[in-house]
């Protein structure tokens, strides 16, 4: 088991630059998750730590030695490919026993390790059986009970589950949290759905464009985004991104946004009014804004008036978007709120919640 | 594996592969490249270059110019212009290719094509089958298949009801048309045939909506589609043809007379018959040069298609 | 019943040849038409084989009278035993030649990052348009200096080296199929470079490699004008210039025996066709070892 750090690693492949100044730090035993949409890098991430490909600037350590040409084969690490990468021409549990018999590991050992792990995953029925003729979620344990076998010194999970339908998805999430309670070695995780990343992770590092957005537990990335990528990303249904104005009128601080002004304590105010620029992104999640009265609830907080626009009954709850002062706002009801398409309806929110991010670099101010 | 000594962090720090594992990589690499490229350099690209010198001297097989021989301009190609039998053998390499090539093959490579659209399984598999062992039979073979066939009281000349000429004395450009075009309808077929498979059937629906008729459709809707198949198939068919040897010689040698003398026929009769190895070479080189131009030809009228697919 | 009742009656369908079938009243027109043709194409091949079992052969279409396999005896003692052997020699070692090689250059055209790579595939594109005829005078005149004539291995080369470029093409691309995701679980798993290659490289390209050998096996034992020239050694004589001499030696054509020989000459090549047709349209796919 061992730490992974990756120090000021850039990866460029001619001009094009796939991974940009990362410097990421997994803890022994953590389970990180690094996700983005496609093209951010992360696979890229994930293969330099692998050893498939060098980065081209930076140093890359696991557990203290520095490994930027070490070959893969010499890293003592274990991999389940998106497409799994079973070799058809072995059976199942040749497959699995591959690793221990290049390292020449004496049969009797072999044999009782790999039933043991076959019966983990419930595949010991499959054992002389050819990958051509297991499903996906089959294969996908094959694959997951070699990378175990080895015992190695970190897991690389390229994507793993992205082949799955839903159902198994979910499924297998469960299974891969309860396995790596059971065998906690560190353990990158790659995938696109942001999904799997707040369910599963330790830590989620956030990719866009090759740069680190942001490392967090979930929580925090969910509730203190680093910037508005982070918090569109995160969070479904997304993230309501509200354009606003500070102003002064008299004296006092305020907020402008949706025609409507909010007043804003000097706390905040300080921290809005170091950003260069006038406008700022206010982030609000849609559990945040509520239906009130027409009074409003809470004094301070602003009554914003609006009309529903479309409806979504999702069965436990309700989205709903309303167009409020020129823009549209989602927010999320309980089912049966007696809400029509046109009808007028009342929103309140409370600003202390809400993100907001300096409008023209994105970052987060408060 | 050492543990290297710690850069200092802040910098823009660059580690470079071991130049050991590099030069392993490129020597590895290199060495398996190798047997290849020599083969590629010694017997294809060297000979090429050779031919094209050879081609412009009065290099012989026997004799005083075997030993020396020297280069001498222009006079292989001013023969060859004044050269009857050059300027025939031309004329014949364009009839055998464009009658037994591109009429016969092509024709009916299409028409068995369309046909097996449209027949009982069995028939389509079996006649298929035939076809294509005429194909895949070495050209000898057919040569002398054909050669038999076609001789006095031969089952040729009893079908053309003339049972005691010897076809091959009197219409000898037609049986060697004949016999390429059994060998090579084969290819057409199945060409032809995935070229038909890739016609959207949707569009031959709409056609018959609209009340065209079979030929209408197949000239105007069909066989435009199939344009860049055709096309490919020609293209294949002609340099294919073009430098054939084994089947006319076997069955002529060119003869009666020059009568089949096509170029690569007349290539080796000059070369190796009548010694003239740098002449024979100029003969080649011309050969060579039909059929690039030819290609050119075939492929420029394949651009159109190409334009449109690329965005 | 309604009309939508019929239709929702017929069978549901959306095969294009049944559809097809539906409308064509023409069939069995179309039918005996393409079984004469199919006929016309029989004659020659019908001869052939009718002519090889009959001892009296003569350039008619006779039905064999009596059967036997004499004209096979005879053909064999006269020569082509031995030029059979002649072909067996240089469409094998031309084979394992071009295969080999063609295979490694292959593998790194298709593995590794080269200089000039792009311009090299275009070459050897080209090449495989370069005919026979044009290398045929300049590679004897070579042969005459190196004093490589009349011997069957050199032949062999310059067959290999006629179907190289090709193969070169053809295993290029499949290799070039094969997901590397094999190999780097392999690497990753700590296999070293050569148990790669020769425990999942290798056995995943066996078809392409099978292909390769089969196209330039063909192509070899049916070569005439190369060993025509190259070789003047009559213990050399392949198949093809066996059968060419037979035809054009003095006297009466031995048609019977002529055709017997043609068909021992050409069984091979017809095996190897319908074995590797097989392989060709089973597909290659890596089945589960990817998704999909």
């Amino acid at each position: 088991m061992a730490k992974i750090v990756l120090r000021r690693v850039t990866k460029s492949f001619g001009s094009k630059v796939a991974v940009d100044d990362l410097n990421l730090e997994v803890e022994d035993g953590e389970f990180v998750i690094v996700v983005g949409p496609s093209g951010c890098g992360k696979t890229t991430t994930l293969r330099m730590i692998a050893g498939f490909e060098a980065p081209t600037m930076g140093t890359l350590h696991i557990g203290d030695t520095l490994m930027n040409h070490v070959p893969p084969k010499d890293r003592n690490l274990a991999m389940v490919f998106q497409n799994y990468a079973l070799f058809p021409h072995m059976s199942v549990a040749r497959n699995l026993s591959y690793g221990l018999r290049i390292r020449r590991t004496p049969k009797k050992d072999v044999d009782s390790q790999v039933h043991e792990i076959a019966e983990m995953l419930g595949i010991l029925a499959l054992l002389d059986s050819k990958p051509a003729q297991l499903s996906g979620g089959e294969r996908q344990r094959v694959a997951l009970g070699r990378a175990l076998l080895r015992k190695p010194q970190a897991f690389l999970l390229d994507e793993p589950l992205s082949n799955l339908d839903a159902a198994l998805r979910a499924q297998m999430r469960v299974e891969l949290k309860r396995i790596h309670a059971q065998f906690p070695v560190t353990t990158v995780y790659v995938t696109h759905d942001q999904v799997e990343a707040m369910t599963m992770a330790d830590r989620i590092v956030l990719m866009n464009h090759g740069e680190l957005q942001q490392v967090a537990r979930p929580e925090r990335l969910y509730a203190e985004p680093a910037n508005v990528f982070v918090a569109g990303f995160i969070g479904s249904p997304k993230i309501n991104l509200i354009a606003g104005q500070i102003e002064h009128p008299d004296g006092a601080s305020a907020l402008r946004c949706l025609a409507t002004t909010i007043p804003i304590t000097p706390d905040i105010a300080d921290r809005v009014r170091s950003s260069q620029s006038q406008g700022v992104t206010i982030g609000i999640r849609p559990e945040d804004i509520l239906p009130c009265s027409p009074l409003g609830a809470t004094p301070g907080q602003p009554v914003l008036s609006g009309c529903v626009e479309v409806i979504e009954p999702l069965g436990a709850e309700t989205h709903v978007a309303v167009r409020v002062g020129g823009e549209i706002v989602t927010c999320r009801t309980p089912p049966r709120s007696g809400l029509e398409v046109g009808s007028t309806i009342n929103l309140s929110f409370d600003i202390a919640q809400a993100s907001i991010f300096d409008a023209s670099s994105g970052l987060r101010l408060c | 594996m050492t543990a290297a000594v710690e850069p200092p962090a802040g910098d823009d720090i660059v580690i470079a592969e071991p130049r050991l594992r590099v030069l392993i990589r490129h020597v590895v690499t290199t060495g398996w490249l190798l047997p290849s490229v020599a083969l590629l350099v010694g017997l294809f690209i060297i000979p090429t270059g050779y031919a094209i010198y050879l081609g412009f001297t009065n290099l012989e097989l026997l004799g005083q110019y075997a030993q020396t021989y020297s280069f001498t301009g222009f006079a292989n190609l001013q023969r060859m212009v004044h050269d009857p039998t050059f300027w025939y053998s031309v004329k014949l390499t364009l009839i055998f290719v464009i009658g037994s090539g591109i009429i016969a093959q092509t024709v009916l490579g299409l028409g068995l094509a369309l046909l097996a659209q449209r027949v009982n399984v069995v028939v389509r598999a079996s006649v298929g089958a035939i076809v294509i062992l005429a194909w895949v039979l070495p050209e000898i073979t057919v040569a002398f298949i054909w050669y038999s066939f076609s001789q006095a009281g031969g089952t040729l000349s009893h079908i053309f009801g003339a049972p005691g000429s010897d076809l091959l004395s009197t219409v000898p450009m037609l049986v060697v048309c004949m016999a390429n075009a059994w060998r090579g309808t084969a290819f057409s077929m199945l060409l032809l045939s995935a070229g038909l498979r890739n016609v959207p059937g949707e569009v031959d629906e709409a056609a018959q909506l609209e009340g065209a008729g079979y030929w209408r459709r197949l000239f105007t809707v069909t066989l435009p589609i199939m344009r860049p198949t055709l096309m490919i198939n020609l293209l294949l068919i002609t340099l294919a043809t073009i430098s054939d040897f084994t089947l006319i010689f076997a069955m002529t040698q060119g003869g009666p007379g020059n009568q089949t003398a096509i170029l690569p026929v007349y290539m080796y009769i000059e070369a190796f018959q009548f010694n003239q190895l740098g002449y024979g070479t100029a003969i080649a080189l011309t050969l060579v040069l039909i059929g690039a131009i030819l290609s050119i030809a075939y492929i420029r009228q394949l651009r159109p298609e190409l334009k449109d697919a690329t965005p | 019943m309604s009309a939508d009742q019929a239709v929702a009656a017929l069978p549901e369908t959306t095969d294009p040849v049944v559809v097809r079938r539906r409308r064509s009243a023409a069939r069995p027109v179309l039918n005996v038409l393409m079984l004469v043709i199919g006929l016309v194409f029989l004659l020659p091949l019908l001869w052939l084989i009718l002519a090889s079992f009959n001892p009296r052969a003569g350039d008619s279409l006779a039905l064999p009278h009596p059967f036997s396999i004499l004209n096979y005896h005879l053909a064999f003692h006269a020569g082509a035993g031995a030029a059979i052997g002649n072909s067996l020699y240089l469409a094998g070692v031309s084979t394992v030649i071009a295969t080999a090689v063609s295979t490694m250059a292959g593998f790194m055209l298709a593995r590794r990052r080269i200089r000039f790579k792009g311009a090299f595939l275009v070459l050897i594109l080209f090449l495989t348009g370069i005919p026979v005829t044009l290398l045929l005078i300049p590679t004897y005149q070579i042969f005459v200096s190196l004093a490589w004539l009349n011997s069957r291995f050199y032949t062999s080369i310059v067959l290999a080296s006629m179907s190289v470029p090709f193969s070169i093409w053809l295993l290029k691309n499949f290799i070039g199929q094969v997901p590397r995701e094999f190999e780097e679980a392999a690497a990753i798993e700590g296999a070293g470079e050569i148990s790669i290659l020769f425990r999942i490289v290798i056995p995943l390209i066996i078809p392409g490699i099978l292909v390769s050998a089969i196209l330039t096996f063909i192509n070899s034992w049916g070569a005439f004008l190369i060993p025509l020239v190259l070789d003047a050694n009559p213990a050399d004589t392949p198949g093809a210039v066996g059968i060419y001499q037979f035809m054009s030696a003095n006297g009466q054509v031995q048609f019977g025996q002529l055709a017997a020989y043609s068909v021992l000459f050409s069984v091979p090549v017809i095996i190897l066709y319908l074995i590797s047709s097989r392989w060709l349209s089973g597909g290659f796919s890596f089945a589960g070892g990817v998704k999909g």
